[in-house]
């Protein structure tokens, strides 16, 4: 708490101008700011030492009807004390300009495009306006998240072009690639320029397959959603549907029986693991290392069929519920769960010595596709491929959720950045992810698995939750609407912030090596569109 | 005249039949030491089957180049196929080249292949064809050495000599060494040219990466078939020359029907032996990085000259 007395003190003594509002939840400030100040007061929370903000998310929501505004909402990380610091602003009127910070703060480029396709709010000063989930083919005028346009319409489509960013001299050529691939991969289009065989750019194209997620929520109500959150991203359908039953657990105050929250923490493990193990695979199948992708997919396999005998699905579908878990784990199961991994793990120990022996192998991984720590934290960049960079942060050891207050949990951490770095920390996690289900047979108590919510929350209430899912941080924004409904849900998956890091991971490493980095990164395409 | 003929019949038949073969067994190795059942052997005859059946797709960018490709990638494979003794001494086109029209008829097919995955104006073949024309140029000297060596030991270019003398051990030396320095190398040069890891991997679905498979990513119906299977034409000329040249015995010296029976199935054993070594080493390591394929086959290179060498100080 001293802490962030100590944020809020620096603020408001920095800035006497901002207003101090209501925490939204727990380790968290929330400051209402003019909209004139945002880009020195983003700034100084991003660079002043004793602060060190990462930004974590950016999101607008239309306010309507309620009252006829736009409300721009920053939330910041502090990197000492992980305490969340939240902006906000209202744009009222006719008012659709905003100040863009992204001149200071380059993790806010994506967010602050997508603020300007969704809701037609024009970012001044942003140095790269082109569109970003609206393609250009989308007519000029829709914003699909503004709460004048309906989420059955049907869109017609107009002429436009893309413009990339040209690279121009003698022997450059660019190579575009996608966004339909020859394996089976999501669609996403990557232009190179090339002089020869090195990489001189890339640029992404993405958001092929815009599928309104955030404006589905909206016509769902509270308790109904949980279903559409495990759909964001299919390999991550524990992650996400958990931070949005947290994030409606705390509208609704409503307590998780301890019980149903060690459940939960078991089955976000489970996902990390069969994800892990498909990923390591997938790494050494790049490199036509087709042994150990043998093996990783075995196990990976024997995990997806645990979790079916667990829960009836293989991807850990509709185990999740505001309010707790849909099933019980018996302890009988608990058992099988854990000698299950007994018998992967020796195996996998092998695996990961044959892996790091293989010198063949090595030579392939070690060295390429650095991300940088700079690079990393001016993106913002976390998850796995944050910590095989530098980047010391996991939700589940800085603001534990689920039962992770009472189990520990050892973060892996690397600093070189290449593609090695990035194996290596999923290589750790599988292992702390065992060891943590272990614990946690022996710690979980007996009880009820959910709790009913008694209570419906005021119109305009919102709240953050955040989950560290395999691939990194999840964050779910909910805002209540009228009737139990959802106002505005702003979905996060880590992919949306990784993706750009890739552009810079790629320089100067060989174009046959992309297809290696862009697999040690393994984001999700889905999570990403939305 | 009529020996001859038939000769060439039977040979061309031996390697069209065997050549999907190979692939079948270096894929079933390969599924086998990743626990995997895997096609079956005869996978790849029902797809050269199922690919004859079909519709070549041609881009209307494309000029004659890349529909000639596939008959001359098939045809000088081919005929540099019947310049190499398989289970008879005796090659069937003996009269009309020795090693150095094998080396170049195989550089032909190659060149083609690069030009066709020019044309079609692809990113990837193009990228294909400038990474297949660095390994093939590479290749080529390794090649041409490494059989250099042997033929110096048996004093003709003429491959037909070289395994004959070899096969009755006339005029070989006691000392291996130069023989073993030619086959490493020629051994590199067959998992460069076949386009086998860690080279090439032919089973990846990654544009990025690929050598020859972006060079024939415009391919469909028989075009495709015309070049799959010449793939494993090259690969069946490189197996054989392998063992034929460095160890021909078993091989039928004589036309008698007996030898040449036995020459066949020793034949088939020795090159499915080779085949199933590939699939081991693919399992085994990693593709190299795309430039570290220089030194391998600079390694190549170097033993092969290492060969040559040896033989000159050890006659003398």
């Amino acid at each position: 708490m001293t802490e962030a007395r100590h944020c809020d003190d620096i603020l408001k003594a920095a800035f006497p101008a901002v207003r101090q509002n209501d925490p939204v939840c727990a380790k968290s400030s929330h400051f209402l700011v003019p909209k004139d100040l945002l880009p020195a007061i983003t700034h100084y929370i991003h660079t002043q030492p004793s602060l060190r903000g990462r930004l974590t998310l950016l999101w607008a929501c239309d306010h309507r009807p309620v009252r006829d505004t736009y409300g721009l909402y920053y939330l910041f990380t502090l990197e000492a004390s992980h305490h969340w610091v939240v902006l906000s602003t209202e744009l009222a009127g006719t008012d659709r300009l905003f100040p863009s910070i992204t001149p200071h703060i380059h993790a806010a480029q994506w967010y602050e495009r997508e603020i300007r396709d969704m809701f037609g709010l024009i970012p001044q000063g942003h140095p790269d306006l082109r569109r970003l989930v609206r393609h250009e083919h989308w007519p000029k005028g829709t914003h699909p998240l503004r709460k004048d346009f309906s989420w059955d319409c049907v869109l017609g489509r107009q002429q436009g072009e893309h413009r990339f960013r040209h690279i121009e001299g003698e022997g450059v050529f660019e190579v575009p690639v996608g966004p339909i691939h020859a394996g089976i991969i999501e669609s996403g289009h990557f232009r190179f320029s090339v002089a020869g065989e090195p990489i001189m750019q890339l640029e992404l194209r993405h958001f092929w397959k815009h599928r309104g997620v955030e404006k589905l929520f909206e016509e769902q109500t509270l308790i109904g959603a949980v279903p559409l959150a495990e759909r964001v991203s299919g390999d991550t359908a524990v992650g996400h549907s958990l931070a949005y039953c947290q994030a409606v657990e705390a509208l609704l105050h409503l307590e998780v029986p301890r019980r149903a929250k060690y459940l939960r923490s078991l089955f976000l493990e489970l996902e990390r693991l069969y994800n892990h193990l498909a990923d390591i695979g997938a790494i050494c199948h790049d490199t036509a290392y087709a042994l150990a992708h043998a093996h990783c997919d075995r196990m990976k396999e024997r995990i997806m069929q645990l979790n079916d005998r667990l829960t009836g699905s293989r991807f850990l579908r509709g185990v999740m519920r505001v309010g707790g878990v849909t099933r019980d784990i018996e302890n009988a199961q608990l058992t099988e769960i854990v000698e299950e991994l007994n018998r992967i793990q020796p195996d996998f120990s092998e695996v990961g010595a044959i892996i790091f022996a293989n010198a063949s192998l090595t030579d392939r991984l070690e060295t390429t596709g650095i991300l940088h720590e700079q690079t990393a934290w001016d993106h913002a960049v976390m998850g796995v491929v944050g910590r095989a960079s530098g980047m010391n942060g996991d939700l589940r050891r800085d603001r534990p959720f689920a039962a992770y207050d009472e189990l520990p949990v050892n973060v892996a951490l690397y600093r070189y950045g290449d593609v090695r770095a990035r194996l290596r920390v999923r290589g750790d996690e599988i292992q702390e992810s065992i060891r943590l289900i272990r614990e946690l047979r022996g710690r979980i108590p007996e009880g009820p698995i959910a709790n009913e919510p008694s209570c419906s929350p005021n119109p305009g209430d919102w709240t953050l939750a955040a989950v560290e899912g395999w691939r990194g941080e999840i964050l779910y924004m909910v805002m209540a609407g009228e009737g139990g409904r959802i106002h505005r849900c702003k979905v996060r998956d880590p992919s949306f912030v990784n993706w750009p890091a890739i552009q810079w991971a790629v320089l100067g490493n060989i174009i046959a090596d992309f297809p290696l980095i862009n697999k040690s990164f393994n984001l999700s395409y889905a999570g990403n569109d939305l | 005249m009529l020996e001859a003929t038939t000769l060439i019949v039977a040979q061309t038949t031996v390697l069209l039949a065997v050549s999907p073969f190979l692939v079948g067994l270096i894929r079933k190795v390969k599924a086998r030491l990743q626990l995997r059942r895997g096609a079956s052997i005869l996978q790849p005859y029902a797809d050269l089957a199922k690919l004859f059946k079909k519709q070549p797709v041609i881009s209307t960018t494309t000029s004659w180049i890349f529909t000639a490709t596939p008959y001359i990638v098939f045809a000088s494979t081919l005929t540099a196929g019947l310049l190499v003794p398989t289970f008879t001494s005796q090659t069937p086109m003996n009269f009309s080249g020795n090693i150095i029209a094998l080396v170049y008829l195989l550089a032909l097919g190659t060149f083609f292949l690069i030009l066709a995955g020019l044309d079609a104006g692809s990113a990837f073949g193009g990228m294909g064809g400038s990474r297949e024309a660095i390994v093939a140029s590479l290749t080529e000297p390794a090649m041409i050495l490494s059989i250099f060596a042997i033929a110096l030991t048996a004093g003709s270019t003429n491959l037909s000599t070289v395994v004959h003398k070899t096969a009755v051990l006339e005029g070989i030396m006691t000392d291996p060494s130069p023989h073993l320095m030619a086959l490493a190398a020629l051994f590199i040069v067959a998992l460069a040219e076949t386009g086998r890891v860690p080279v090439d991997n032919p089973a990846t679905h990654l544009e990025l990466t690929m050598i020859h498979e972006a060079m024939v990513l415009e391919y469909s119906g028989r075009h495709l078939a015309l070049l799959e299977w010449a793939a494993g034409l090259k690969l069946a000329v490189f197996l054989s020359l392998i063992t034929n040249v460095f160890a021909p015995w078993g091989i039928a010296t004589t036309v008698a029907p007996a030898a040449i029976g036995i020459g066949l199935l020793v034949y088939i054993i020795k090159i499915a032996v080779l085949a199933v070594l590939i699939g081991v080493l693919e399992c085994m390591f990693a593709k190299l990085r795309l430039f570290r394929v220089t030194d391998l086959l600079g390694v190549a290179f170097i033993l092969a000259l290492l060969g040559l060498l040896f033989f000159y100080i050890l006659r003398s």
